[in-house]
C-alpha cells in the first residue's frame, strides 16, 4: 500500500479529532470526515461488487472488493482493513458482483462471501474457498445436436454440417450453442479439425451472471439465513437455497438484467426489482413466473436503489426517477451530469435513509425523495459508493474511483442531515446586475449632432452613396473593358488564372495556374508576358507561349523570380494572358510579391 | 496469498492450473477423457454485462477497449458486443457504420426486435424515413406492444408528412406508455397541422401525466400565449419558473408578458437570471432593450438593441425595434439606416414602411416618404394608423384629395377594429380629430366610443403635440414614440410565427406602440419555435 495515513485510527477507534484530511472538502461545515484517501489503490470495481462485512466475528468490519484487475487479468478478491489491504485472492475470471450473507444456522455465525464470475459463484467462508455453483447448462437445440451427432458418426462432411447449422441457426428458437457458432465462423481448411476435435463431446450452451442479491430466507433479523438472488444474461432469475445450493425458484425476464433490489423473505413475501438491459425495470413477486409490473423507462437505467417501499432508479440521461413498488411513478430529478453509480445511505442510529448518486462530474449527490441534502466533491469520478459499518464506525462511506482510488468518509456523529425546502427560491442570478454596455460622451455628442444635423447628413450620405455606386459601376465596367480581372468575359476564350508565389527569396517560384473553363472549346495560341520592375526583378524568360489548353483541366506554369535588392522592398509583378496577334490583354493579374528574406543575388 | 487460493480444491470441482483462459473445464468434463480433451470455448456473452455497465455509464472509452478484446477472443460472433459498438458509433456520429454493424447483428440473431429497431433508427437518422418504417414495421410484426416501435414509426410518419398515420402511431404508443417525448411529438403534428388547440389539448395530457415537466409547461404556456389566453398562459409559464428558475424559454415569455403589462422591473429581473444563463441571446436582449425602451431609458435600450443586433443581424425584428429608438431620439438619419435595413430582410411588412416613411419626412424627403407609405399601404391591412400618418403627410403637402381618401380608409379600418373593442390610443384619436376637422368631414363619430373608454382609464400625461402646423411631422414622430413608452396594451397579436400573424386580421391593438411590444412577443415566438424545431 502505498499511503498510510495518519487516520488509522480515526477509523478504528473514533476520536472526535479531525483525521489527516486528504481531500479539502468545500463546504468548511462539512458533515463528513475525511478518513482516508488512496489514489493508488488500484481499484477496478463497481457498488455490486463491494461489501462490508465483520468476517471475523471480532466487532470489525472489513470491506470485501472484487476487482477487476486490469479487466483482462489480476482479477482479485481483495479485503481492505482500516485503511490497509489484509488480503487478496486470485480470482480467475472477471467478478459480476459480491455479496455477503449468512449460510446456515451454526455457531459462529460467520457471514460468507458469494463471489458471481461467469457461470459460476464461489463462496468463500473465512476467506477460504468453501462452495463452487455452477449455473444448469440451458436446454441445447435439438436439431442440432442431432446435426452434431451425425457429424459424430461421420455421416455428413463439415460442409454440410455448415450449411444445415445455418439453416437451424435463422430459424430456430433456441440459439445455437457456442461451438456451432464458432464453428459457422471457420475458414474451410480449419472446419475437419474442429469437428474432429469437437465432435465426441456433448454439445452444452452455458449462461453467466449478470447481477447478484441477497433475500433473507425467512426472517427479517438481521442475521438470518439468506438465499442467493441472481439474474443470468439468459434473462432468467434463480433463487438459490443457502444450503444445499439448489435453485428454489426460477422466473423469467423479457430481457437481460443489469442491476437488481430484492426485499421480503423467500417463505413469506418478497419482490425482486429488475433493471434491464431493454430499459425497463420489472418487479416480480413471490407467486409468479413472469414479471407483475413493468416500468419503461425512456432510456437506460444507470443505478437501483429502493428505499423503503420506493424505488429509485437513476437514468442515463441524467435523471433520477422514484417508482412505488406498483410501477407508479412518484417524481423526477434533473441531475447537472450522468450518473456513473449509486447507492443507498442507511444511518440505522438515526433511522435515516437517502440515495447517493455518483455523477461524472465529480460530485456524489445525497438525495433524499426529490430534495439535494448533500454533495460531497470528490477528487475523481466515483465508479462504486458502499455505505455501512465499516471498522468500529458505523456510518461510513467507501467509495472508489475511475483512475483505481479509494476514497473513505465517516459520517460525523453530530450531523444531521436537514430537509431543505423544495422552492429553493429566487436564484442566484437574479441579483446579478444586468452588464448594460455605457455609451460614451462621445456617443452623446454625436447623437445630438445627429439631431441637429439629421437631414445634412443624410442627403450626403445618399449623395456619396451614388458616388460609391457610380464608381464601382465604372470600375467594373472598366475591368471587364480592358480585361484586367483574372477571369476572362471573352466568349470564346473563357479561363481563368490565379498565381501562387513559393520561396523565402532571393529566387521565388512562380506558379500559374490557367484554366480552360469552357465546355469544349480548347484554347491555343496563347502566350503569357510578365511586367514588372526590372530594377527590382528579373526573370529569365518574361514572355513565353503556353500549350493548349484543354477545358476543365488546371495547368500549372512555373517560372522563376529574382529579387535584386537587398533593401528590404517588394512589388508589383502583372501577369497578361495574351491572344496571338491581339494586343489587348484576354485577362490579367497582379501578384504582390513577398519582401525577401534572403540576399539578394550577387 | 494468491498461490494459496490455487492449489486448493473446491468441494465438486477441480481448477486446472495449467489453463490461464479465465473459463474453467465444465463440471460435467470428468478428467477420463484426458486422451482427447477438446479445449473450452468460451462463452460469447461472458463479459457483456461489463460492455453494459460501462456503455450506460457513458464511459465510452472503456467501453470500446473491453468490446475490442470480446470481439477478438470470439472472433467478432459476440452480437451484444457488436450491438454496443453500432450504437457508440451512432453516438459518434458515424451512421453508416453503426448500420452495417446493425446489420451483421441481423445476422447473428434474425429474429431480434432490438436490432431491428436500431438498424431503423439508424435509417431514421440518416434520413431514410420510408426505408425506416418498413423496418420499424418489421420489428412491430415481432413485437406488437412497444412503445418505442409506434413512437418512432409515428416520427418518421412525421418526417414523410403524412400526419394522420403520424398521429394514429403515436395515439398507439400513448396508449402503451405515456411518454413526455411522445406528447410532445403528437403537440408537433397538431401544430404543423396549424391545430393549437389540439396541441393544447394534447399538451394538457402530457402536463397531467407529468406535471414537472418544465419542457412541457413552457410549450403548454406559449400556446396559450399564442391563443391569447393570457391567464392560463402565465399560470404554467410560471409554474415552469417554480420547477426550474433558470428556464430561459419561461422567462422569455413571461417577461414578455409582464412587459405587455407595463411591469417593466419585474421582466428585467427575470431577465437578469435568464441573462446569466444565455448570455448570447439576441431576442433576450431585444426584449431586455424594449424593457428599458418602456422606462425611458433610451441610450440603455439602443445600447442592449445594439448588442442584440450584433448577435443577430439578421434579425429584422431587432432592426424595427432600433429603427422606432431611433426616431424616439430623433436620430432620423439612424432610424432611416435600420428601417431600410430590415425593410431588406422583411419586404412584405406595412409597419415598417410606415416607420420608414416617418423617418423619410423627418429627413425632408417628401417624395420618397410618399412612396413609401403608398407601399405600406399596400402591405397593411388594418393598422389605420399607416392611413393617418399618410393622411397627415399628404395635407401637410398640401393634396387635400389625398389625405381625405386616406382619411376614409382609416375611418374604414378604425370602424372594423371597434367591433373587436380595441381600445385607441388617445393619441391617434386627438390627432385623428384635427386631421378629420383640417380636411372639414367634421366631428366624425368613429372615435366616440373608443374616447370614451381612453377617457375612463388613468393614463399618464401625454407630452403635447404641437397645434400647429396640424401634425407636424414632428408631432408625429414623438406619437409615435413617446406613445411607445406607455405600454398598456393587453393583447398580444397572436399569429404563429413570423409574417403569419400580419396577415391574420385578429384582435390587433390599434395603438402605435403596437410596435415593440409585438415584436418582443414575435421574437419569443420565433425563438421558441427554432427551439422547438431542434
Amino acid at each position: 500500500m502505498t499511503s498510510s495515513l495518519g487516520a488509522v485510527r480515526g477509523v478504528q477507534h473514533r476520536d472526535e479529532r479531525e483525521p489527516v484530511s486528504v481531500e479539502r472538502s468545500n463546504e468548511t461545515n462539512s458533515k463528513w470526515l475525511d478518513a482516508h484517501y488512496d489514489p493508488l489503490a488500484n481499484l477496478y470495481t463497481f457498488s455490486s461488487c463491494t461489501a462490508l462485512l465483520d468476517l471475523h466475528r471480532d466487532g470489525e468490519a472489513k470491506l470485501v472488493v472484487g476487482d477487476l484487475g486490469t479487466g483482462l487479468c489480476n482479477m482479485k478478491l481483495k479485503v481492505y482493513k482500516g485503511t490497509s489491504l489484509m488480503t487478496e485472492n486470485a480470482l480467475l475470471d472477471l467478478p459480476t458482483g459480491v455479496v455477503t450473507f449468512l449460510m446456515d444456522q451454526n455457531e459462529p455465525r460467520t457471514p460468507a462471501v458469494a463471489v458471481a464470475s461467469g457461470p459460476y459463484i464461489y463462496v468463500y467462508k473465512n476467506l477460504r474457498p468453501y462452495f463452487k455453483f455452477t449455473l444448469p447448462a440451458l436446454d441445447v437445440n435439438l436439431l442440432e445436436q442431432d446435426v452434431w451427432n451425425q457429424a459424430k458418426q461421420d455421416m455428413i462432411d463439415p460442409m454440410t454440417l455448415k450449411e444445415m447449422l445455418e439453416g437451424i441457426r435463422d430459424k430456430a428458437d433456441v440459439p445455437l450453442s457456442v461451438r456451432s457458432l464458432r464453428f459457422l465462423m471457420l475458414e474451410q481448411e480449419e472446419m475437419e479439425s474442429f469437428v474432429n476435435l469437437h465432435k465426441h463431446h456433448p454439445i452444452k450452451r452455458q449462461t453467466v451472471i449478470t447481477c447478484m442479491g441477497t433475500l433473507k430466507k425467512n426472517m427479517a433479523d438481521e442475521d438470518a439465513v439468506s438465499c442467493l438472488v441472481i439474474g443470468t444474461e439468459s434473462a432468467e432469475v434463480l433463487i438459490l437455497d443457502p444450503e444445499a445450493f439448489t435453485i428454489l425458484t426460477k422466473m423469467n425476464l423479457p430481457s437481460v438484467p443489469a442491476f437488481l433490489d430484492v426485499t421480503g423473505q423467500y417463505d413469506v413475501e418478497f419482490r425482486i426489482t429488475m433493471a434491464c438491459r431493454n430499459g425497463s425495470l420489472y418487479i416480480l413477486r413471490r407467486d409468479s413466473k413472469r414479471p407483475k409490473y413493468c416500468i419503461e423507462l425512456s432510456s437506460q437505467p444507470v443505478g437501483l436503489v429502493r428505499v423503503q417501499k420506493n424505488i429509485v432508479v437513476g437514468c442515463s440521461e441524467e435523471t433520477l426517477h422514484a417508482y412505488t413498488q406498483k410501477g407508479k411513478k412518484l417524481w423526477t430529478v434533473y441531475l447537472p451530469s450522468s450518473i456513473t453509480t449509486m447507492g443507498l445511505l442507511d444511518q440505522k442510529s438515526r433511522g435515516f435513509q437517502a440515495v447517493m448518486v455518483g455523477l461524472a462530474s465529480q460530485e456524489v449527490h445525497l438525495y433524499r425523495d426529490k430534495n439535494l441534502l448533500n454533495i460531497i466533491r470528490t477528487p475523481d469520478v466515483v465508479t462504486s459508493v458502499c455505505f455501512g459499518r465499516y471498522g468500529r464506525e458505523d456510518n461510513t462511506l467507501i467509495m472508489t474511483t475511475k483512475g483505481g482510488g479509494l476514497i473513505i468518509k465517516i459520517l460525523k456523529r453530530t450531523a444531521v442531515f436537514e430537509e431543505k425546502d423544495t422552492s429553493p427560491g429566487p436564484p442566484l442570478a437574479q441579483g446579478v446586475k444586468l452588464s448594460v454596455p455605457k455609451k460614451t460622451k462621445l456617443y452623446v455628442d454625436q447623437t445630438l449632432r445627429e439631431r441637429e444635423n439629421a437631414v445634412a447628413m443624410h442627403r450626403i450620405f445618399q449623395a456619396d452613396l451614388y458616388r460609391l455606386r457610380l464608381m464601382a459601376a465604372r470600375a467594373y465596367v472598366k475591368a471587364l473593358e480592358g480585361s484586367v480581372a483574372p477571369i476572362s468575359s471573352v466568349q470564346q476564350e473563357p479561363l481563368q488564372m490565379n498565381a501562387v508565389v513559393q520561396g523565402i527569396g532571393p529566387k521565388f517560384k512562380l506558379t500559374l495556374n490557367i484554366q480552360n473553363t469552357s465546355i469544349n472549346h480548347p484554347s491555343i495560341h496563347l502566350l503569357i508576358s510578365f511586367l514588372y520592375d526590372e530594377r527590382l526583378y528579373s526573370m529569365e524568360n518574361s514572355f513565353f507561349k503556353i500549350p493548349l489548353l484543354v477545358p476543365g483541366l488546371n495547368y500549372p506554369i512555373e517560372t522563376f523570380v529574382d529579387c535584386l535588392s537587398d533593401k528590404g522592398i517588394s512589388d508589383l509583378i502583372k501577369v497578361f494572358v495574351l491572344r496571338e496577334g491581339k494586343s489587348a490583354p484576354l485577362l490579367t493579374a497582379h501578384i504582390n510579391m513577398p519582401v525577401s528574406e534572403g540576399l539578394a543575388a550577387a | 496469498m494468491a498461490k494459496e487460493f490455487r492449489c486448493c480444491h473446491w468441494p465438486n470441482t477441480v481448477f486446472d492450473r495449467a489453463q490461464q483462459i479465465p473459463t474453467v473445464p465444465g463440471a460435467s468434463e470428468p478428467r477420463k477423457s484426458r486422451l482427447k480433451k477438446a479445449p473450452e470455448l468460451p462463452i460469447l456473452e461472458r463479459r457483456n454485462w461489463l460492455i453494459h455497465l460501462h456503455y450506460i455509464r457513458k464511459d465510452y472509452e472503456t467501453c470500446k477497449a473491453v468490446i475490442k478484446e470480446q470481439l477478438h477472443e470470439t472472433k467478432g460472433m459476440c452480437e451484444y458486443a457488436v450491438y454496443v459498438q453500432a450504437l457508440i458509433f451512432r453516438l459518434e456520429g458515424k451512421i453508416q457504420e453503426s448500420l452495417e454493424l446493425f446489420q451483421t447483428c441481423a445476422i447473428l440473431s434474425p429474429q431480434s426486435v432490438d436490432n431491428l429497431k436500431q438498424v431503423a433508427r439508424s435509417l431514421f437518422l440518416l434520413g431514410k424515413h420510408k426505408a425506416a418504417v418498413e423496418v420499424y414495421n418489421e420489428a412491430a410484426r415481432l413485437n406488437q406492444k412497444d412503445w418505442e416501435i409506434c413512437h418512432n414509426l409515428g416520427v418518421c410518419y412525421l418526417y414523410l408528412k403524412e400526419f394522420g398515420k403520424a398521429k394514429e402511431q403515436l395515439n398507439n404508443a400513448l396508449q402503451l406508455n405515456r411518454h413526455d417525448l411522445t406528447f410532445m411529438m403528437l403537440g408537433k403534428i397538431h401544430l404543423l397541422e396549424g391545430d393549437i388547440e389540439g396541441a393544447i389539448e394534447v399538451y394538457k395530457r402530457a402536463v397531467e401525466s407529468s406535471p414537472e415537466n418544465t419542457e412541457l409547461l413552457t410549450t403548454l404556456g406559449l400556446l396559450y400565449l399564442q391563443l391569447g389566453v393570457f391567464q392560463k398562459a402565465f399560470e404554467h409559464l410560471g409554474n415552469a419558473l417554480t420547477y426550474d428558475s433558470s428556464n430561459y424559454k419561461a422567462i422569455l415569455a413571461a417577461g414578455s408578458m409582464m412587459q405587455t403589462h407595463g411591469d417593466f422591473d419585474v421582466a428585467l429581473t427575470k431577465y437578469r437570471v435568464a441573462a446569466c444563463t444565455m448570455p448570447e441571446s439576441p431576442p433576450l436582449w431585444n426584449n431586455i432593450s424594449m424593457c428599458f425602451f418602456g422606462k425611458k431609458k433610451y441610450v440603455a435600450a439602443i445600447s442592449c438593441l445594439k448588442r442584440a443586433n450584433y448577435l443577430a443581424p439578421f434579425d429584422w425584428k431587432i432592426l424595427y425595434n432600433l429603427g422606432l429608438v431611433h426616431l424616439t431620439m430623433q436620430q432620423y438619419a439612424s432610424a432611416f439606416h435600420f428601417l431600410s435595413a430590415a425593410i431588406n430582410l422583411q419586404p412584405k411588412m406595412g409597419d415598417l414602411y410606415m416607420l420608414l416613411a416617418v423617418a423619410l419626412t423627418n429627413l425632408e424627403d417628401p417624395e420618397n416618404a410618399k412612396r413609401s407609405y403608398e407601399q405600406a399601404v399596400i402591405f397593411d391591412q388594418c393598422n389605420p394608423l399607416v392611413n393617418l400618418n399618410f393622411a397627415i403627410l399628404m395635407y401637410n403637402q398640401g393634396d387635400k384629395k389625398e389625405a381625405l381618401c386616406q382619411y376614409q380608409e382609416m375611418e374604414r379600418k378604425v370602424n372594423k377594429l371597434k367591433e373587436s373593442t380595441a381600445e385607441f390610443d388617445p393619441e391617434m384619436v386627438d390627432m385623428g380629430q384635427k386631421i378629420g376637422a383640417a380636411l372639414q368631414v367634421g366631428e366624425s363619430l368613429v372615435w366616440t366610443k373608443s374616447s370614451k373608454d381612453s377617457k375612463i382609464k388613468q393614463r399618464p400625461p401625454t407630452p403635447c403635440i404641437q397645434q400647429q402646423p396640424l401634425g407636424s411631422n414632428q408631432a408625429l414622430g414623438q406619437a409615435m414614440s413617446s406613445a411607445a413608452g406607455y405600454g398598456k396594451i393587453m393583447h398580444l397579436p397572436t399569429g404563429g410565427v413570423g409574417l403569419s400573424q400580419f396577415s391574420k386580421p385578429p384582435s390587433l391593438p390599434l395603438e402605435p406602440e403596437l410596435g415593440p411590444d409585438e415584436t418582443i412577443a414575435n421574437s419569443s415566438a420565433i425563438h421558441d419555435h427554432e427551439r422547438r424545431k431542434e
